[in-house]
């Protein structure tokens, strides 16, 4: 017997083959109305617009970039068309491509310009960069047309001549639907995981190795190279390119398809984009108020249905996947080698050596000196403020250091943290840090990112390259789940699962990474019985396996058990340090750290 | 370089220093930028020439006129504002619902006002000579008005339990609702006061510069660009970015033309985000 979720999906598949159809045969339905120009030209103008929505949706929705330029990129797009083909002669057909290229290229520019802005001054920064794109082209000359815009651009034929009413239409249908497949490849390969979490978190995805500007410059690129390619199709399909194409104005029928279809949704843009333009057709008669109506149902869907529609629905009962049966004896189908490669155990892996890191005059670390050895659990406790994750954030760089130095396998560590991680250490932080819209298998395999050796290319047309890699990540994503006993919650999203279940997942993805080191910030805190015995399990496997698993813990009971060896840490300084018994006798531990004796008591 | 263009420079500069103001009263209790913010400014030179130039109002009528208008305005702002932000959730509702509250009005002035700029008459026909450069008294209202309003808000912000609240609520809305300050009404207030602020400049400022009905979006703009040059949030770095636009406008638009103004301005803003992200005067902006 299939769910209803699956048995809803069969049926939203039937819908869109039967909407892909009726799209394909509008022309000979428009043939029978007094005016089939009129009707296929509204229909190729909403396209356009999905088109670009799609580009927006892959920066704002899956990246978080809020980007209010598409409008310009798109104004570019279609100037980059307009003067190749009119001034230089061009082939129309690669001219559509080099709209693209511009498109992409424009955007880059940008990106590179306001990359250290925080998300509150890109926006701004892209609305001035479009009023300086508009002002630009009108003030171009004779190359732009000036102010009045430039003319004589003709859709170019196949292969050659000019293209008749009919075959413009299929064309835009057919590069829609292309773009739309472009979107969802994207979106669910690795390229896709990265860029949801980066959304999520950037301080995350860091922690994870990925390096948050150089993927932000490559989904603004890809986002500008889809808007640019709408741009050409606009102007080839109007004939004309001018400035206010680029308008903010013209921009907000995107921001309505986007919101009312659902942001960060494959479907949303799409469905988005055809009500608005159904909207659009039933006010054409007054156009004055165009704007108006536009702006109020942004403003009234924001209020209403803040998902969106298709994200209200898979935030429903009947969208949203369910945790499924798991079969007998399907756990022993993955095997996992959880061996780190080319360490021996009980060698250095981690060097510090009299790390200072003070802010302003306050001492958090104040000359600490420790050593991460392969196979080992390493338990780091003291009181609260004692410095212990001003440590960790000084060692895996997020803080730099006030002196001192860091080495990771013998050599001096890279300054930047996503390279720290890249280079072996992978740190679990003290809050959940999940990617919480995110479905519980996406989450282990944005960990896996690393081994991934497809480019965006690979991910975009779906190669051979990509299809081994990604199944062979998917298996093994799903012998970690099974090893934390969380098998059959793949498709769940991360945001929906226990507490005790996301600190799991966390230690899980961080696993994924295949560090040397594992940092462990208070994994225990609010943990269940049963979760703790998973989490202590979990953890003498990997340091079987030759990791190093760092553990900085408050409770007592649960480090002394799993730690080989603990360093006790008082205002920025190491009081003591050695195995857990004999920290546990040690003086000066029992009278500055534990400080009553009762406490010590119960230590001993 | 004639003393004039430096005149007008600083004339221009108060203009974009009130609306960056205007948008930093807003932004204090808020956390949010105002994308909406340059309509009041269109209200303002709207109302302006309604009232003066077509109605033929005495001035008092007009000021009371407008006043009533911008508080209207200010509180259905807030409302098409922040109705949105409080329901999304999502971290863009702000941005997009600033610009839609933005589109709307703009396309309300576009229909109530089609093919009009709104230039009345001075209500001072008089030039104070300095030199061979004139200042007429217009300009030199909005530059002391700009002053007025800036003391006005920083005294308003240090120095009463007002203006600690705005402060505190900036830091942590929920926090400051539980110590018993009424958020909600001191964020309408933030609305209401803002528009009239930026109501009041656009009324003063219209007779001697252009503004079209369509105009809203520049003025928040060089708003913005005026509040990112000085720092977010910082009332003096409103100040010294709105005057550092509007001189540097001036120069270089007498230098090399009309255009390359705008450029510089946006060059500018393009260095200081380059070189000192969160601007002269402004902490690190994490907003919503």
């Amino acid at each position: 017997m299939i769910s209803t979720y699956k048995g809803l999906n069969r049926l939203l598949m039937a819908g869109t083959v039967l909407g892909v159809a009726l799209l394909y045969a509008f022309p000979l339905l428009a043939k029978t109305t007094e005016n089939p120009t009129f009707y296929l030209q509204i229909v190729s103008v909403a396209c356009f617009s999905a088109i670009l929505t799609i580009s927006l949706n892959i920066c704002m929705g899956y990246g978080g970039l809020l980007s209010l330029m598409h409008t310009g990129i798109q104004m570019m797009g279609g100037y980059a068309l307009g003067i190749l083909m009119v001034k230089k002669g061009w082939n129309g057909w690669l001219a559509l491509v080099m709209s693209s290229v511009v498109g992409s290229i424009f955007a880059i520019l940008v990106i590179l310009l306001s990359l250290r802005a925080t998300y509150l001054y890109f926006g701004m920064i892209t609305l001035a960069i479009n009023l300086i794109a508009m002002e630009t082209v009108r003030q171009g000359g004779e190359l732009t047309g000036g102010y009045n815009g430039l003319f004589g651009i003709m859709a170019p034929g196949i292969p050659d001549g000019i293209m008749s009413a009919n075959t413009l239409y299929v064309t835009v249908i057919t590069i829609l639907i292309i773009m739309y497949i472009v979107q969802r490849n994207l979106i669910l390969s690795g390229f896709g995981r990265n860029t949801m979490a980066l959304r999520e978190s950037s301080e995350t995805a860091t922690a994870l190795g990925i390096s948050p500007n150089m993927h932000r410059l490559k989904v603004f690129a890809v986002s500008g190279a889809i808007a640019g390619l709408a741009g050409g199709l606009l102007s080839m399909q109007m004939g004309y390119a001018i400035a206010e194409i680029g308008d903010m104005g013209n921009g907000l029928i995107f921001f309505v398809g986007l919101f009312l279809g659902g942001v960060g949704t494959l479907a949303g843009p799409i469905l988005g984009v055809a009500l608005v333009a159904v909207i659009d057709f039933s006010i054409r008669g007054t156009a004055q108020y165009r704007t108006l109506i536009l702006g109020a149902i942004l403003l009234g869907t924001m209020i209403i249905l803040p998902r969106g529609i298709v994200g209200t629905y898979r935030a429903s009962r009947y969208g949203s996947p369910r945790s499924r049966e798991v079969m007998p004896g399907e756990a022993d189908d993955y095997h996992l080698d959880i061996a780190v490669k080319n360490v021996t155990k009980g060698e250095v892996l981690l060097e510090a050596t009299d790390v200072v890191k003070h802010f302003g005059g306050v001492h958090a670390v104040d000359g600490i000196s420790v050593q991460f050895k392969a196979g080992e659990v390493h338990g780091i406790i003291g009181p609260n403020g004692s410095g212990k994750s001003t440590l960790i954030s000084a060692l895996t760089r997020y803080h730099e250091l006030t002196s001192g130095s860091v080495k990771l396998l013998g050599a001096e560590a890279d300054k930047k943290p996503y390279k720290v991680a890249r280079n072996g250490i992978t740190r679990v932080f003290q809050i959940p840090h999940l990617f919480e819209r995110v479905s519980v298998l996406d989450n282990v395999l944005t960990g896996m990112y690393r081994r991934d050796n497809y480019n965006v290319f690979d991910a975009i047309f779906r190669t051979p390259r990509y299809r081994k890699a990604n199944s062979r990540s998917v298996a093994e994503a799903k012998a970690l789940l099974s090893l934390a006993g969380m098998l059959g919650m793949e498709e769940l999203a991360a945001g929906s699962i226990s507490h005790g279940q996301k600190r799991l997942l966390e230690v899980i993805r961080a696993v994924a990474t295949e560090p040397k080191i594992l940092i462990l910030d208070e994994p225990a805190t609010g943990l269940t019985q049963d979760e703790m015995h998973s989490l202590t399990s979990l953890i003498r496997t990997l340091a079987a396996g030759g990791m190093c698993v760092v553990l900085i813990e408050h409770n007592v009971a649960f480090l002394m058990d799993l730690a080989d060896i603990v360093t006790v840490i008082q205002s920025g300084k190491v009081i003591a340090e050695g195995t857990p018994q004999a920290v546990q006798k040690d003086e000066r531990v029992l009278e500055a750290y534990l400080g009553n004796t009762d406490f010590s008591k119960e230590l001993a | 370089m004639s003393l004039q263009i430096w005149i007008d420079g600083i004339f221009a500069g108060s203009v974009f220093a009130i609306i960056a103001l205007s948008m930093t009263i807003v932004y204090q209790p808020t956390r949010i930028m105002n994308f909406a913010q340059g309509e009041g400014f269109v209200l303002g030179a709207a109302l302006g020439y309604q009232f003066i130039g077509v109605w033929h109002w005495p001035l008092y009528k007009a000021v009371i006129g407008l006043i009533i208008a911008a508080i209207i305005m200010g509180f259905i702002m807030e409302r098409m504002i922040m109705l949105p932000v409080q329901l999304s959730g999502s971290k863009f509702a702000w941005i997009i619902a600033t610009l839609a509250a933005a589109l709307i009005f703009q396309s309300l002035f576009n229909i109530k006002w089609v093919n009009v700029t709104f230039s009345y008459f001075d209500f001072i026909d008089k030039n104070i000579s300095i030199g061979d450069a004139k200042l007429s008294i217009q300009k030199l209202i909005v530059i002391i008005f700009m002053f007025i309003v800036y003391a006005a808000n920083e005294f308003f912000l240090k120095k009463t339990l007002w203006g600690r609240s705005i402060r505190a609520i900036a830091h942590n809305g929920d926090t400051s609702t539980i110590l018993g300050i009424p958020t909600k009404p001191v964020i309408k207030m933030g609305f209401i006061v803002g528009t009239v602020v930026i109501a009041a400049v656009g009324f003063l400022a219209a007779p001697v510069i252009i503004v079209a009905p369509a105009a809203g979006l520049f003025y928040t703009i060089q708003g913005f660009t005026a509040g990112i040059i000085g720092g977010v949030g910082s009332a003096k770095g409103a100040v010294v970015g709105g005057l550092t636009i509007g001189i540097l406008d001036s120069v270089v638009r007498s230098w090399l033309g009309g255009t390359w103004g705008l450029f510089s301005t946006f060059f500018v803003l393009a260095l200081i985000l380059i070189l000192k992200p969160n601007g002269f005067f402004g902490k690190r902006v994490e907003g919503r």
